[in-house]
């Protein structure tokens, strides 16, 4: 890359190893049966219960912060940074 | 009834169902058509945002519209409008003189007072915003979205498309998602694109200007789990990549060029930033339903080549007490570093680095919200939602670098903003 | 029309066509599962009020007090006609729709009237599929017969209703009219709906628990309805050959079918079996249950 390859290095020391925790993690979950996810429905347990204040938040950290992303996707752009 | 030939019997009576069922009668047909309007799903919102000291303050109203087709097919319309006014940080340091800066048309200027963090309130704009997606099933188990945007204000315009698609295994308890987007944006500054570094002119006279309008791309790819950990506990995590290149510069953000030994101004130039900036985030969820409440933890760790490292940690609980209301305070927890080529002013006599910004969005700085969400749901199903929000950060006001004159003057801008939101969906 | 969220259903009540109905919708989304009962409430009265024998000025009351001119029908009604000429031919009589008129003779509330045979044999000349002539487009009746699509109208309603909210959304939903009931759509982590068959003297007490995921169920019965000599107990269905209740009836069969409509139309079929039901519901090839 550039000059600064620092950040390259940084991801890789810093992925793989959370990658493989995860996977790990994952494969000692037990598995939920249909009957039993009647809480995991309802509207608050969603990952993104709330579109709009989500599209919310994410235009102003975006115009005040130096960071973006993670959690969504795609929004679209704005002149703001 | 005697004797039945099974066979033959349940072949006629299906047949005589189906063609009953079958048939939609024109009438009817007409009546459904009639209903037409009663299908979309609204979502209404606005919202007002104002920061302290006479800075940026934005109303910005949405509407969101979300049809539903037979076969969990969707499409959504997003409308938004953003009306933007207020005056925001210019990049350059407060001192202990008046300053006159020039405005980016070049033609006009404004004058800052002594000790006073200079803010250019040419800041107007209006800005028009439509996003639409169409939602389809790939067979049983997974879900293909796809989707574009346009958004147009006087000086920027923005097309896009993105394409999520996500998956189910493992009963269910497991969601894999893979999302692509794309996106082409063109500044058409005011004035026209200043000569990166270039010295401010006085206005009336000729401007450093080196055309009048630039592009960026923006390529973004982003891979997702979502699994189930327990009847009551669901998780998130998700890694996204953004490549964005082009013009990435702010063509309103200034530097100050301070003398050595004084620290008084000598002149402000235009900031200079790389032209490509590669963005790593990885985002964490966990949500856990307790006897009847939810507790959401949230946190996100960002990382960029130009030297910006992020964490955002976000705590929320949702209180219901009752079926017909909810309250949900938040707090979230920001912290950034400060990007390699931020400088807080440049130094006469010392040479010009090749990439310099002063823009605080840039700086070392934590941020810190607290908020609280209200919901009320309508005996009609509809549902009312009220977010109150306040937002604070503090960064370095007496850096290092300060000379002479700066020093005893608050060098970071403090920002202070409220958020109130209101939300009817019907 | 009351709407509450019950963790992951919306579930919607309302009186139609004189008896409790209800649908759940499954889904997470509160303006969907209310649109979506708002969907069924509206066919199931706009059912009611072109079918109703209660409601005067409706097109079967037209057709009724028609006093044996041809009467020309719309589409829907068209459409039922042709459905009640097919079952007609296929139950070798057992189902006619102008068999309504001999409940002038049969009050089924639990009393001792029983109608005098000379009752039921006056009210005989005014029943019969073949006395009426239907075209596909006109229906003439001879002056005294009436048409009566309550068999059938139940059990058609939740039909439409299901395939109209399969039309507005793939959401898994269940719609019950008063016991007659029909899934649709697909519930989400493929779970199944719970159906409790009720055994007919001990009301609220379900006899056995059916898993339905598609489908329909519909009962006939006569545990609310039946009139009694003292000796006899005889059930509201009537069988429209002879103007009798039919002899030795189950007190309820419950059929699950493909649709509310073929499920209705077995189970009264079954009921006017008598004796014979369960042989009758095992040659239709479909799952039942008979309660004696």
């Amino acid at each position: 890359m550039d000059g600064k390859g620092d950040p390259v290095r940084y991801s890789n020391r810093l992925l793989i190893p959370l990658l493989l925790a995860l996977a790990s993690a994952l494969a000692g979950c037990a598995t939920v049966a249909p009957y039993e996810r009647e809480y995991l429905a309802e509207p608050a347990m969603q990952t993104d219960p709330d579109p709009i204040d989500s599209a919310y938040n994410d235009h102003i950290y975006f115009s005040i912060e130096g960071s973006s992303g993670g959690r969504g996707f795609g929004g679209g752009g704005c002149g703001c940074n | 009834m005697g004797a039945i030939k099974n066979d033959d019997f349940k072949k006629k009576l299906t047949s005589a169902v189906c063609t009953l069922l079958g048939a939609v009668p024109a009438a009817q047909a007409a009546q459904a058509a009639e209903d037409a309007g009663k299908k979309w799903d609204i979502d209404a919102a606005v919202l007002y945002y104002q920061e302290a000291d006479n800075r940026v303050s934005a109303i910005e109203p949405v509407i969101s519209l979300r049809r539903g087709f037979s076969g969990n097919r969707a499409l959504n319309v997003k409308f938004t409008l953003d009306a933007l006014t207020g005056a925001t940080p210019n990049g350059a340091t407060p001192t202990n003189v008046p300053q006159t800066f020039t405005r980016p048309s070049g033609s006009d200027s404004y004058v800052v007072q002594p000790g006073e963090t200079p803010l250019d309130d040419t800041f107007k704009d209006t800005r028009l915003a439509v996003n639409g997606s169409w939602q389809q099933p790939v067979g049983r188990l997974s879900l293909l979205t796809l989707g574009g945007n346009f958004s147009k204000e006087y000086d920027f315009l923005s097309v896009g498309g993105n394409a999520l698609l996500a998956r189910d295994f493992n009963d269910r308890n497991t969601t894999l998602t893979f999302g692509l987007a794309l996106e082409q944006d063109s500044v058409d500054p005011v004035g026209g694109v200043p000569i990166p570094l270039a010295s401010m002119a006085a206005a009336g006279t000729l401007q450093p200007r080196q055309g009048g309008s630039e592009s960026k791309t923006v390529v973004d790819a982003m891979v997702g789990i979502t699994q189930v950990l327990s009847p009551r506990t669901l998780t998130q995590v998700n890694y996204s990549l953004s490549q964005n290149s082009g013009y990435l510069n702010d063509p309103y953000k200034l530097l100050s060029v301070v003398d050595p030994v004084t620290g008084a101004t000598v002149r402000n130039v235009y900031e200079n930033r790389p032209d490509t900036r590669s963005k790593h985030a990885l985002y964490w969820l966990m949500r856990h339903r307790l006897k009847r409440d939810v507790v959401s933890g949230d946190y996100r760790f960002f990382f960029d080549d130009w030297g910006v490292t992020s964490h955002t940690l976000g705590l929320n609980y949702r209180w219901q007490p009752s079926k017909k209301f909810w309250f949900e305070p938040l707090v979230r927890y920001y912290t950034q570093s400060e990007a390699d080529f931020f400088r807080i002013q440049l130094v006469d006599g010392q040479p010009i680095p090749v990439e310099a910004s002063a823009d605080y969005r840039l700086t070392a700085f934590n941020g810190l919200t607290f908020g609280l969400k209200h919901g009320w749901m309508f005996a009609n199903g509809h549902e009312l939602i009220l977010k109150l929000e306040y937002y604070t950060t503090q960064g370095d006001d007496s850096p290092s670098e300060a000379i002479g004159v700066q020093r005893g003057l608050d060098l970071y801008p403090n920002l202070k903003s409220t958020v109130v939101q209101v939300q009817y969906r019907f | 029309m009351e709407a509450v969220r019950a963790h992951t259903t919306v579930v919607g009540r309302f009186k139609a066509m004189a008896c409790p109905c209800e649908v759940i919708v499954d889904t997470a989304d509160d303006r969907l599962g209310l649109r979506l009962v708002d969907v069924a409430e509206r066919e199931a009265r706009r059912i009611e009020e072109k079918f109703s024998r209660y409601i005067p000025g409706n097109a079967l009351d037209r057709i009724n007090r028609a006093e044996g001119k041809p009467f020309h029908v719309d589409e829907e009604m068209a459409q039922l006609l042709d459905f009640a000429a097919r079952a007609f031919e296929l139950s070798g009589g057992l189902f006619d729709v102008t068999s309504g008129v001999l409940r002038r003779a049969w009050k089924f509330d639990g009393s001792n009237a029983v109608p005098a045979p000379e009752t039921v044999e006056k009210l005989r000349a005014f029943v019969g599929w073949r006395r009426a002539a239907w075209d596909g487009r006109t229906l003439k009746l001879e002056p005294g017969m009436e048409l009566d699509l309550g068999g059938i109208a139940k059990e058609y309603a939740v039909d439409r209703a299901v395939a109209l909210i399969a039309a507005e959304s793939g959401a898994g939903v269940l719609v019950n009219f008063g016991g007659d009931i029909a899934a649709g759509g697909h519930r989400r982590n493929g779970a199944a709906w719970s159906v409790g068959i009720e055994q007919v003297d001990d009301a609220g007490k379900a006899a056995g628990v059916l898993q339905l995921k598609r489908g329909a169920v519909a009962t006939s019965g006569d545990s609310k309805r039946f009139v009694t000599d003292g000796r006899r107990r005889y059930g509201h269905i009537i069988d429209p050959r002879t103007g009798w209740p039919v002899a030795d009836a189950p007190r309820a069969v419950t059929v699950h079918a493909a649709t509310c409509t073929e499920a209705g139309f077995l189970s009264t079929m079954g009921m006017l079996s008598g004796r014979e039901a369960e042989t009758f519901l095992r040659g239709a090839g479909e799952k039942f249950w008979v309660a004696r």
